[in-house]
């Protein structure tokens, strides 16, 4: 698994490629954690190149909502696959946080 | 090993207990399908090797122990093996000091002396794993077919190595009534063999003083093992009865297995026991050959798939409660959901699963390793969940599928062909009885209020709202069946969970309209199960494609996928006669 990040419009987008698994998903929370102590609290996690996810993945995820839940906090996903969506959609996680089609569509607004 | 101790430890020289001046150096492997345990035991007259195991590196190392004993006392080596199975033996091919009867004495059951004689790689499982059996020499044929004839006259055998060795058949009387044979190497302890098939025709049980060597009558009964060419259900169980009789009361103490640890009399007493129920569960199964390994394989991966998408929702749906209940204050609850699955547990075992599965793809290795792998995996993961308690909490669905997709894979692995009850029934209640469960809250608003004055309740319920999803309540949906009164040959359990993958898979993928038609074609029913097809591409992989076509066929039906004009179909056809 590799992570691109970039700074577009106050927000920080981490751009992820391959398999969160077991072995990847602590550095893919690393990662993020990492953005939050910098106060970097506006997270965009671009999930078009990542093709599976595990129970360790979604924890991830859940845990970085909790993180992110202050006033002017954002945490979104976009771009998924549909092999990532049909995951995210069927364990009920698209009511916690927003999911775009497009990094473009989920910065608006933010 | 002093008198009273019931343990080996491996690859070190230990007397053998109630048999003056033998001694065992044991190699005891993990448990493999590649290479069997060895033991070499010293006598002053002899050097007798069971089983070489399956790996040169193994035999290689064998030997040069027998090099050192020779170097202190030369005797002759003789090596016994507990069946001709490859994974006992294949190891000694290239290895010189195996190479001829000069330099050591193969002593086999008559069964499996010819079969290795022959180079019969069914017999010896070559052909299960892909290898081709050289003939080999078998100087000592154990219970010819004239042994009866022979019981209780001591025959004494010389060989070219100019060993000697005196024979003498009987019964193990009361000690289970097994066909028996009292080797004797000089003047040194005797050793007892016990003709005891089942996993194979030539299985034998070697006993030498308070040691019992059992080969692999343990696993003779398991998934994968049970059926293999040779097996033979009632003459394991006859030999189960007379293993378990030697045990009591003869002075065995420490039971050697064909794999894995040494066990305490008591403890192998309890495991052959249960091999005895498992295998009286074994009748008409099928035999497990190349082309079931390749169908076992080939399930189990498509199966794997399935089982690590369907964990995944279900320890996400976990982690969800979870999460609610920590929103809401209630942490120690939180905590109790999130543990309910191990989730990193249960992802090691399955991506260990898809890494083996890679490396066994890229070396191209017969089927039957894979299919082996994927039934040590399955019953993991069948003893990780606790079924009862996730129905209370997350959509029933999603755990009885994975419960059954388990059991599947083990049913067909078994041999059990097919697994599934196909019987007449009247197909549209059927469908929408799955339809009402995808669409229907499992509590409804009225549960919840009525539980309100009673805390545990209340909290049961309230987890089962926040996680249980109906999988339809967001999507426009439609039945249409006409026809009421269709009657079907359908197994009902298998088609419920086909019809809801197929939805789950539709509407996982962003399908907003569903419907489903019921209607006669001829004398078949077609059930169309459509959707309509989103922006994104759908994730139906090919091997999607292949499990729910093998899904469909245990349901008793055949599959047809179509996409056009933005649609996408599954077109279940199901007898009705």
């Amino acid at each position: 698994m590799e992570i691109a990040t970039t700074k577009r419009e106050n927000a920080t987008i981490l751009s992820v490629t391959g398999r969160i698994d077991t072995a990847t998903a602590p550095a893919l929370e690393q990662a993020i954690n990492q953005e939050i102590e910098h106060q970097n609290r506006k997270i965009l996690l671009n999930f078009s190149a990542v093709n599976y996810i595990s129970s360790g993945g979604l924890r991830v995820l859940l845990a970085t909502a909790k993180k992110l839940k202050n006033p002017g906090d954002r945490f979104a996903l976009c771009s998924l696959s549909p092999e990532v969506m049909k995951i995210l959609k069927l364990a009920g996680f698209t009511s916690i946080f927003s999911i775009s089609p497009t990094e473009g569509e989920a910065l608006a607004g933010w | 090993m002093p008198d009273g101790n019931t343990t080996l430890t491996s690859l070190v020289w230990q007397p053998i207990p109630g048999a003056d001046g033998a001694q065992i150096y044991p190699l005891i492997r993990k448990i493999d399908t590649i290479s069997s345990n060895s033991y070499l035991i010293a006598t002053p007259d002899a050097l007798i090797l069971i089983d070489p195991g399956g790996l040169p590196g193994q035999a290689e190392q064998m030997s040069l122990v027998i090099g050192e004993c020779r170097q202190e006392q030369d005797r002759p080596v003789f090596v016994i093996l507990t069946h001709a199975h490859i994974d006992h033996f294949a190891g000694v091919l290239g290895v010189p000091a195996f190479a001829s009867a000069e330099t050591a004495i193969f002593a086999v059951q008559d069964l499996g002396g010819m079969a290795l004689e022959r180079g019969d790689a069914k017999m010896t499982q070559g052909e299960l794993l892909g290898r081709e059996i050289p003939p080999m020499t078998v100087g000592l044929h154990l219970f010819p077919p004239t042994w009866e004839a022979d019981m209780n006259i001591p025959v004494a055998a010389a060989f070219p190595n100019g060993a000697t060795v005196t024979v003498t058949y009987g019964r193990s009387g009361s000690c289970g009534g097994l066909p028996s044979a009292r080797l004797e190497f000089g003047n040194g302890p005797a050793l007892e063999i016990f003709h005891t098939p089942g996993h194979s025709p030539d299985s034998i049980c070697l006993r030498m003083g308070g040691l019992f060597l059992i080969g692999d009558i343990l696993f003779a009964a398991n998934p994968g093992i049970a059926g293999l060419y040779g097996w033979d259900q009632e003459a394991l169980i006859r030999s189960l009865g007379g293993v378990l009789a030697l045990m009591e009361g003869c002075g065995i103490t420490t039971i050697c297995p064909g794999h894995g640890r040494v066990a305490t009399a008591p403890d192998a007493a309890r495991m052959l026991s249960a091999v005895m129920t498992d295998a009286r569960a074994l009748s008409n199964i099928a035999e497990l050959n190349s082309e079931r390994a390749g169908q076992a394989a080939a399930f189990a991966e498509d199966c794997m798939e399935q089982v690590n998408e369907l964990f995944t929702i279900m320890a996400g749906r976990l982690y969800y409660v979870s999460y609610v209940m920590d929103e809401l204050g209630e942490s120690d609850m939180a905590e109790q959901m999130g543990a309910l699955i191990p989730g990193n547990a249960i992802d090691e075992l399955l991506e260990a699963f898809t890494a083996f599965a890679e490396e066994h793809h890229r070396q191209e290795h017969v089927p039957v390793y894979l299919a082996l792998k994927a039934g040590q995996v399955v019953g993991k993961l069948d003893r990780t969940f606790n079924k009862e308690e996730l129905t209370h909490i997350i959509d029933p669905t999603l755990v009885t599928r994975a419960g059954r997709l388990l059991s599947d894979y083990t049913t067909m692995f078994r041999g059990f062909n097919p697994p599934g009850e196909v019987s007449e029934c009247c197909i549209v209640p059927v469908i929408e009885a799955i339809v009402t469960g995808l669409s229907v809250s499992a509590c409804s608003d009225e549960d919840l209020l009525s539980s309100a004055d009673d805390d545990a309740a209340f909290l049961q319920i309230l987890l089962s709202r926040i996680g249980t999803r109906p999988l339809l309540e967001d999507v426009a949906f439609s039945l249409d069946a006409r026809e009421r009164s269709l009657k079907v040959f359908v197994d009902r359990e298998h088609l419920s969970d086909l019809v809801t993958y197929i939805l789950e898979d539709l509407v996982g993928t962003g399908s907003d309209q569903v419907t489903i038609q019921v209607q006669q074609e001829d004398r078949r029913v077609l059930i169309t199960v459509s959707g309509n097809v989103t922006a994104a591409a759908r994730s139906e992989t090919s091997k999607t494609r292949s499990f729910l076509t093998g899904l469909c066929q245990r349901a008793g039906g055949s599959l047809a996928c179509t996409e056009d004009g933005g649609m996408h179909r599954f077109v279940i056809s199901l007898g009705m006669e």
